[in-house]
């Protein structure tokens, strides 16, 4: 059974991509083989989403996308 | 304001359709999601994951309202918080736009839970509140930007685990406005 593949997906930083992928791939492992199956050890991929985020965060400043920091409204919360 | 909502059915248990929600794009029948990012993702105390993403995508416009707004306008940014619950078994993902924002709003609300009659099974509500600013045009592009959403939820649905089959079943039904 196949699944849609956003490790296949492009990061808004052209850069970042290769870094995205390699992330995406430690992450969808951890989420479908611990996280789901109720396995709390640790997330492996801190320093891989460490680099990536480097990349990302210097993307949006440059395309000054209008982020807003990463905290914002959560599902509860109205917006301002 | 235009308020509008539906329900689908997947045929398939709860842990299977988010594995391929989270992993949701790419989709050929989605081409206008182009990139996504992830900027932060931590648990919270009571175990439930959040994750906050940036999607941008490309806005299937016809050729003439390119030419009048121009083309570089055409890239929109999404922001997407989403939760997982591996023990209540709910993803719950909220999204909203962060350009084009003095034209339009749209917040959209997805849930996927198990069935209640049927743990094999999972049902996904989906509901959007578009808000378009300025009088004139309101009416005319809610009604568009609705039957759009509403479009592009049921292929959506269908996307959603992309090779996943599901079946919307007649008792589900679909809620419009």
């Amino acid at each position: 059974m196949l699944f849609g593949q956003s490790d296949h997906m492009n990061s808004v930083g052209e850069g970042c991509t290769d870094l995205k992928r390699e992330y995406d791939q430690c992450f969808n492992r951890w989420f479908a083989e611990k996280f789901l199956k109720g396995d709390r050890s640790g997330d492996p991929c801190t320093e891989m989403f460490k680099k990536y985020q480097h990349c990302v965060q210097k993307a949006i400043k440059e395309k000054d996308i209008p982020i807003d920091g990463v905290e914002f409204m959560g599902p509860n919360k109205d917006k301002p | 304001m235009k308020i509008w909502s539906t329900e689908h059915v997947f045929s398939y248990p709860w842990e299977t359709v988010i594995k391929a929600a989270m992993r949701k794009y790419p989709n050929p029948m989605n081409p206008s999601v182009v990139g996504v990012d992830v900027l932060d993702r931590n648990l919270d105390p009571e175990g439930r994951l959040h994750s906050h993403r940036l999607l941008s995508t490309e806005w299937g416009l016809p050729g003439i309202v390119r030419a009048i707004m121009g083309t570089s306008h055409t890239r929109t940014y999404v922001k997407e918080h989403s939760i997982v619950d591996p023990e209540e078994k709910t993803m719950e993902l909220c999204s909203t736009n962060i350009t084009l924002t003095n034209l339009v709003s749209v917040d959209e609300r997805l849930v996927y839970r198990p069935h209640p009659d049927n743990p094999d099974v999972t049902v996904l509500t989906q509901e959007a509140i578009i808000t378009v600013k300025g009088v004139s045009l309101s009416s005319y592009l809610e009604g568009m930007m609705a039957l759009r959403m509403s479009a592009n939820a049921r292929k959506s649905a269908g996307r959603t685990p992309r090779t996943v089959e599901h079946r919307q079943t007649t008792s589900s039904g679909n809620i419009g406005n």
